[in-house]
């Protein structure tokens, strides 16, 4: 709409004032969609009246046209008859007789010779403007000292005479004028309804538009807090409004997200580079004999390593909270993906005595990214073999739940996780307590928990009793933010076993 | 071996070069597109090494594709900062043969190159391979040393056969993970070690010649002879 390119403050002026109305601003108004939307139907409902009413028109004057004709074709036989029994003479009486009983000229009648003189009947004279053949025509004549418009039947009798037979339709006219009358009043009406119809339209519709600039203009400023106002009516506007709403919640989130991750690099990234740092510095100061310090580069350049990998993990979940890697879904079978992990970590559970198992239930299909499910399925048993004890459990299962969704679960009966700890656990950098002294950075759940939400679905940790079930619930319906409370990432854990779609893996 | 290296950043090319050199290689280098499709289109190289982003927003892709569609087919190792899988991907399409994410450990890349190079010398249709007594029986999928059959389980066998393909050759962990088990991320945990000590227990432990090493910093080989 054209309307919306013009500054705020002109166009609360223009839904107020209709004063100074140039061509400019007239135009501005036509090209708005609602008016040329309400103009659109203003002209369609003209154009249907018009195609309603002259066929309407047509018929009427054909059918009435016709039978008035008729009429007086019946009317110049009968005279006809009169004469062929009574001759000119008789007709001539017969016809004064008739115009006599006649109270207003319904009937023109006219006996003329073979010259056009009149003979008898109630026209002063044979009407000019009558042709020469038998036959109907419409011509005004005078009658009664008035010029009227009148049909005639006209007919030629044996020895020359010539028959009028007609009627005044000078009555008619005036009906025909109403109806022309009618019909442009009609349109006139539908015309000026349209327009006041489509200026009020644009009106309510600028007023809800403004509100949204407002709003919008606010949020640019840089306060992502606003929302747009919704009333609840349910049209196209409030969904509208509602689909923008939702995606500044998301816009929040993600920037809160941001905001997190920025600070969680900042300070978890710190402490490894500070190390590093520390080391090299002190071998640049104690210079100790080679052996020694090849071994500290060596310990530098693993150092470096880590937080390479630390980047490498961070720039992923980065790819994935911002959706990136959604178009490159293809078809996966996630049974497939459980199999190979689990034979892929049997030998290291083997090295611990762990038991580690897949229950095959046949083919689990979804669309999903193969590499990121592998590695969210690898980082769920990695978890599992880190924390379960020599002699432990720990079983991969693959169910289908309802609709298109599915749940991968790797439970185990270890030491699990705190009830106050489970919705931490998948924040970025979280080590739990017991987690101290073992190899990692912490950003393994809080991928698993990026890969689900990317499939549309959650991590959701429970108590196995005892252990952990460590539950990724996938493509269970459109990948849609819901509007939530921005408290950090770990919204979707549960710290107790939650009624979801699926039954509790256990058994 | 005769190496091409074309890449920009001086330190990186200056440390590839000197280690490739070490390594027993000739290495040509280009600092810059132009020169390095030069170079490639007219000398004979048995791999050359391409980094992605070169001076002047020069793709180095589309120099790959430039050398492909003359005709060349030196196999070509791709260095590329964008580590993303549909990089790599990319890379593979415009007829790069291998990639390899910056930044990187130098026996990762020189493990590669050997490997690209010995492939670039076809292997073809083989029904089997063999490294000193080992036998493996590629078309009856069974594997014997001397003169007794080793029982192994499928995954098992398609790692000791990527190894016996590059006997000879350092196999890296991430080329492993890559070609065995079709992973293209780090597990970052030392599983592929777990499925090397197994399957060396089952192939060198009741035999006198050892032949899966382990290269320090690098990773595995097999090799008949004494390290």
């Amino acid at each position: 709409m054209s309307g919306l390119s013009t500054p705020l403050p002109e166009l609360a002026g223009g839904a107020h004032a209709r004063s100074g109305l140039g061509w400019p601003h007239v135009a501005r108004v036509i090209r708005s969609s609602a008016v040329a939307l309400a103009l659109g139907y203003v002209l369609f409902g003209c154009a249907a009246l018009v195609l309603f009413a002259a066929p309407l028109r047509y018929a009427w004057q054909a059918s009435v046209e016709d039978f008035r004709i008729q009429v007086l074709r019946e009317d110049s036989q009968r005279f006809e008859e009169v004469f062929r029994l009574r001759g000119a003479d008789g007709l001539a009486a017969f016809i004064g007789e008739r115009v006599g009983m006649q109270i207003a000229g319904e009937r023109i009648l006219l006996l003329a010779d073979a010259h056009l003189k009149r003979l008898a009947g109630n026209l002063p004279a044979w009407p000019a403007g009558v042709p020469a053949q038998p036959g109907t025509y419409t011509v005004p004549v005078m009658l009664g000292g008035q010029r009227a418009m009148s049909t005639l039947v006209r007919t030629t009798l044996p020895g020359g005479y010539n028959l009028l037979v007609g009627r005044n339709v000078e009555r008619f006219a005036p009906i025909e004028h109403w109806f022309w009358v009618g019909l442009a009043g009609a349109l006139a009406v539908l015309s000026v309804a349209g327009v006041l119809g489509a200026l009020l339209i644009r009106r309510a519709l600028l007023t809800r538009i403004h509100s949204i600039q407002q709003t919008a203009a606010a949020i640019m400023q840089g306060d992502l807090s606003h929302r747009l106002p919704a009333r609840r009516r349910g049209d196209e506007l409030d969904t509208l409004a509602q689909t923008i709403n939702r995606m500044l919640e998301q816009i929040e989130q993600l920037v809160h997200g941001i905001a997190n991750v920025s600070n969680s690099i900042a300070h978890d990234l710190r402490t490894p580079l500070a190390e590093l740092r520390s080391r090299l510095e002190e071998l640049s100061l104690t210079r100790p004999a080679p052996p020694e310090t090849f071994a500290e580069i060596d310990a530098a350049v693993s150092d470096v390593d880590s937080v390479i990998r630390m980047f490498n993990a961070l720039l992923r979940l980065a790819e994935i909270d911002a959706g990136m890697r959604r178009s490159e879904f293809v078809e996966v079978d996630a049974a497939d993906l459980a199999a190979k992990a689990v034979e892929f970590y049997l030998p290291a559970a083997e090295l611990k005595n762990l038991s580690l198992s897949f229950r095959e239930r046949g083919a689990m299909l979804l669309r999903g990214d193969r590499l990121l499910l592998a590695q969210a399925i690898n980082n769920l048993i990695d978890n599992a073999l880190k924390y379960v004890p020599e002699g432990g459990t720990i079983r991969v299962e693959v169910q289908r739940g309802s609709g298109d969704a599915i749940a991968i679960a790797v439970l185990d009966n270890g030491p699990g996780i705190p009830d106050a700890e489970k919705p931490k656990a998948a924040q970025r950098f979280y080590r739990g307590d017991s987690s101290r002294g073992t190899p990692g950075v912490g950003l393994g759940l809080s991928l698993v928990e990026a890969i689900a939400k990317l499939h549309g679905g959650a991590l959701a940790l429970a108590d196995n009793h005892p252990g952990l079930s460590a539950q990724m619930t996938l493509g269970g319906g459109t990948p849609e933010a819901e509007p939530r409370v921005a408290s950090g990432r770990a919204v979707a854990v549960s710290a107790t076993p939650t009624a979801t779609a699926f039954d509790r893996v256990t058994s | 071996m005769k190496i091409l290296l074309v890449e920009d950043n001086e330190r990186v090319r200056k440390f590839v070069s000197k280690g490739l050199e070490e390594a027993g290689h000739t290495v040509d280098v280009a600092d810059n597109g132009r020169d390095g499709l030069f170079l490639a289109a007219s000398e004979r190289y048995e791999v050359i090494v391409m980094d992605r982003m070169l001076p002047g927003d020069i793709d180095g892709l589309a120099i790959i594709e430039a050398l492909r569609k003359a005709g060349h087919r030196t196999p070509i190792l791709i260095l590329s900062a964008l580590s993303d899988v549909d990089e790599r991907i990319k890379g593979l399409r415009s007829g790069g043969d291998d990639y390899l994410t910056k930044p990187f450990a130098f026996g990762e890349l020189l493990a590669r190159l050997d490997a690209l190079t010995r492939r670039a010398q076809g292997d073809g249709a083989q029904t089997a391979l063999q490294v000193d007594d080992l036998r493996m029986d590629l078309l009856g999928r069974k594997v014997v040393r001397g003169d007794r059959t080793i029982a192994l389980q499928p995954r098992e066998f398609k790692l000791l056969e990527y190894l016996m393909r590059h006997a000879g050759q350092v196999v890296t962990r991430t080329m492993l993970l890559e070609n065995v088990w079709d992973y293209h991320f780090d597990p970052q945990t030392n599983v592929v070690d777990v499925h090397i000590s197994k399957l060396r227990q089952k192939i060198d432990a009741e035999f006198e010649r050892p032949l899966l090493k382990t290269v320090r910093n690098a990773g595995y080989m097999i090799s008949a002879e004494p390290r």
